[in-house]
């Protein structure tokens, strides 16, 4: 390895959209075997940064140099001819072709446009094989879950012999089980000399497998040094610009409440099955359900959604029975409001103004004779955008055009306008920058302060040690585990019930 | 190659909106009404190329020639509107619309009465809208191939009631839709403009018409929304059903007879007017006025071109181009919302 020369150099990369200045003059450089993080809130100029190395945008000033030769990308297909390869958040792959087959892609063996499915697979094997990954090639893609799908990618880039790696929050949707298997495979490329550039929400993840951390705030690196010289703490005060807040946001000991949601022997037995489930969230509490990807903790918040007909067992919401579950209106009536973990597909209506966003699930109660009560409507919205401390334009904006932070303050805003009984969130602050997280946080607080139950289904184990007062672990469709007050330091012994690493 | 996210928004966190006011915002318009007040400037357009190779073009007698003329599909829009919104398409109108023209004759003959008659076509066209929509809603088959089943049905229904030939009404001074005027203009254009007024304040002002654009614009949230998306899904079809069916009456007592043949294209040209208008393909997005406006657009092509003795079937064609173009211009103004 020549020591001299990085794998790559960027230097005054600058871009503007209109007025705004989304890069300005960002300087700095990769070795071969380096993995650094590019951190950032939503905002800050990460992607816009990955999509100038990724060959997707041009930049209007500044140089990027692979191996010492300045180059620039025409287009996603010159950076990938430059030993570039970029694997954003959604995948991009051919759904209905085999593991295989996507790995070849591009550059299918055999010749005069002959190709076999033999070869394919040999080709492939081999690849696989180089990297000691362990994947069902013959397969279709589309039936693999997101975790392989991934490693896919990852070979798909590295049989293409790339040296350099960007990948955009690879683990924002991976359990951690995966996610530890992904940051494993990271290391190894490394270790085999290829560049890795590493975006990430996740600070845990930066200070395991990283080795630099540049912190991008505003457009400009803010800060870039190696991770064994600096702290979470002092990075999230990069990101912020400010010295963070206490993040530990579960309350004190909480005298006995009355119930106000009470689940005995829920079962499912579908995939992901659930097993004799009973739990209760009091008045005013926040219980966590931990649990990873296909744990059963999402279809105990999906049912209780009303998603799901097929589980047995008792509800009760504030002292009354349900008798049944079985449509996201029933558990409306019920008075459960339920915040989906997808805010795109399943939360909002990106078109919708917010005003409408916030007043979909209780139009019923804005309608007079079937019209809607505007005035009423608005000063509704009004209520709640500043409930959820929402910042908009106007709140005639399009929903869809706020950032993530934004637009999930929303989903939670309309669910708060029914005044449920109790809030069921999933996934209440993925893929959301660490101010807007810390908002969120402290307003679902203020909620059960206010006396709102609360049952919160996370596979963030910061967010469910942090938020929860009593903590629940799912495990194959069981709670195995339950931590009364957690704190940070509960943080293990919820991952090791959980499943997690040892 | 697609990537997660298009331009970047800035973060509104930081109050930045993103790039510079655009033009719009600075004159205090919606997306919504410049776009309708650009559709109508090409109907100027229109308007003032036809007046130029032919005088006679903008006569007020002629305007209403056009009104009158274009209320048919304009009443067969304003339902296929409802359609497109919430996601869908309904192809049976061109089967539905020769069904109500032959009914509306064949009960008209047989002394119902004008009114009773009306009620009854529209109440047929209804029952084939449930039907739809519970193909659509309950059996979950796509739009285009339910209505596309329902299209050769209700149209064949029509040839067999008609018996494969016309049905002139029995007594023309009597009771046919057009014997009423209203300060000189056929009441078949009041008929258009009325529903066109109501269509709007439904989509705008209640609680259906919300929960419309919600259904259309993400079906799943507005599910978890506890929105009814299957019930709001079969109104829509039923609207579209009653809707076709009265336009069909209309065309009738216009020809004078009911024909099993007249109106089976009202499905292109009616989606050709509402995506005119501005209606996305994807559904959630459109409304009354830019359909009223693509209507009168496609009226008044069709108008010139006769006035110029251009033959029906350039006519034909050139529908087919206008759906061509507007469905172009909708994409592009779709992926330019998704990438911002």
């Amino acid at each position: 390895m020549d020591a001299g020369t990085p794998a790559l150099s960027v230097d005054g990369l600058g871009k503007q959209y209109g007025r705004q200045r989304v890069l300005e003059s960002v300087s700095f450089s990769l070795r071969r075997g380096e993995v650094a993080a590019l951190l950032g809130e939503n905002g800050a100029g990460k992607s816009t940064m990955a999509k100038v190395l990724a060959g997707a945008i041009s930049p209007d000033h500044g140089t990027v140099a692979v191996d010492g030769r300045p180059v620039t990308f025409a287009s996603p297909r010159s950076a990938l001819l430059q030993g570039i390869s970029f694997m954003p958040q959604e995948l991009i792959y051919v759904p209905r072709l085999t593991v295989a087959e996507n790995i070849c892609l591009g550059r299918l063996p055999g010749r005069l446009g002959s190709t076999s499915p033999r070869a394919i697979r040999r080709r492939a094997q081999d690849e696989a094989q180089t990297f000691d990954l362990d994947l069902p090639l013959d397969r279709s893609m589309d039936s693999l879950p997101l975790a392989q799908q991934q490693q896919v990618e990852i070979l798909k880039a590295l049989a293409r012999r790339s040296r350099i790696l960007l990948l955009d929050e690879p683990t924002a949707a991976l359990s951690s089980r995966d996610s530890d298997q992904l940051l494993q495979l990271t290391t190894t490329l490394a270790a085999r000399g290829v560049a890795v550039l590493y975006i990430s929400h996740r600070l845990d993840e930066v200070f395991r497998v990283c080795d630099t951390a540049h912190v991008l705030r505003n457009g400009r690196l803010v800060s870039s040094s190696p991770v064994r010289d600096t702290s979470p703490r002092e990075v999230i005060e990069h990101m912020l610009g400010r010295p963070p807040e206490e993040i530990d946001f579960s309350s004190e000991a909480r005298p006995q409440s009355r119930p106000v949601l009470e689940l005995t022997g829920w079962h499912r037995d579908r995939i992901p099955a659930l097993r004799d489930v009973s739990l209760v969230v009091g008045e005013g509490e926040i219980v966590g359900l931990y649990g990873v990807r296909g744990s059963g903790a999402e279809t105990i918040a999906e049912t209780l959604g009303g998603l799901h007909a097929d589980v047995t067992g008792g509800t009760v919401v504030s002292g009354r029975p349900l008798r049944h579950l079985s449509t996201p209106l029933a558990a409306h009536r019920a008075g459960i409001s339920y915040v989906p973990a997808d805010r795109k597909s399943q939360g909002l209506v990106a078109i919708l103004p917010i005003v409408q966003s916030l007043s979909l699930a209780v139009l019923r109660s804005l309608t007079r004779l079937g019209v809607v009560r505007r005035r009423r409507e608005a000063a509704a919205a009004a209520g709640l955008a500043e409930q959820v401390q929402l910042r908009a334009r106007s709140l005639t904006q399009p929903v869809g055009e706020l950032s993530g932070g934004n637009q999930q303050k929303v989903l939670v805003g309309s669910r708060l306008a029914a005044k449920p009984k109790v809030l069921v969130l999933q996934e209440p602050t993925r893929g959301v920058d660490v101010g807007a997280r810390l908002e969120l946080h402290r307003l679902l607080r203020a909620l059960a302060d206010e006396g709102t139950g609360q049952l919160l289904v996370t596979s963030d184990v910061e967010e469910a040690v942090g938020l929860s007062d009593r903590l629940l672990v799912v495990r194959d469709g069981r709670i195995v585990h339950e931590i009364t007050h957690p704190t940070h330091a509960s943080q293990p012994e919820a991952l090791q019930a959980a499943g997690g690493p040892e | 190659m697609k990537t997660t996210t298009g331009a970047p928004v800035g973060d509104p966190a930081v109050g930045a909106p993103g790039a510079g006011p655009s033009p719009r915002r600075r004159l205090g318009l919606s997306e919504g009404a410049l776009q309708t007040l650009l559709l109508f400037g090409f109907l100027v357009l229109v308007a003032a190329y036809f007046t130029s190779r032919d005088p006679d073009f903008l006569t007020s007698r002629n305007a209403v020639n056009i009104l009158v003329n274009a209320s048919v599909i304009g009443i067969v829009s304003l339902g296929q509107l409802f359609a497109l919104v919430s996601g869908g398409f309904d192809l049976s109108v061109g089967g539905i619309v020769p069904l109500g023209g032959v009914g509306f004759a064949l009960l008209v003959n047989a002394d119902y009465g004008v009114l009773p008659a009306v009620v009854l076509v529209l109440a047929a066209g209804g029952v084939w809208g449930v039907v739809n929509g519970l193909l659509i809603a309950k059996a979950r088959i796509n739009p285009l191939i339910a209505t596309l089943g329902t299209l050769s049905v209700t149209g064949g229904l029509a040839l067999t009631l008609a018996d494969g030939v016309q049905v002139p009404f029995v007594d023309v001074a009597d009771g046919v839709l057009t014997r009423r005027q209203l300060f000189d203009v056929n009441n078949h254009v009041w008929i258009f403009l009325g529903l066109a007024v109501v269509v709007f304040l439904v989509l705008r002002y209640t609680s259906y018409g919300r929960q419309l654009y919600a259904v259309g614009g993400n079906k799943q949230a507005a599910r978890l929304a506890g929105i009814r998306v299957d019930g709001v899904t079969v109104i829509v079809y039923v609207v579209s059903g009653a809707l076709a069916a009265l336009a069909g009456a209309v065309l009738a007592s216009q020809l004078l007879t009911g024909s099993g043949t007249a109106g089976t294209n009202s499905g292109l040209q009616s989606i050709t007017a509402v995506i005119l208008g501005g209606a996305a393909l994807s559904g959630g997005v459109g409304g009354v006025p830019g359909t009223v406006i693509g209507v009168l657009i496609l009226g008044a092509l069709a108008n010139g071109m006769a006035i110029l003795s251009v033959p029906s079937f350039y006519q034909t064609m050139a529908t087919g181009a206008v759906l061509l173009v507007a469905v172009g211009i909708s994409q592009f103004r779709s992926s330019r919302r998704a990438a911002s």
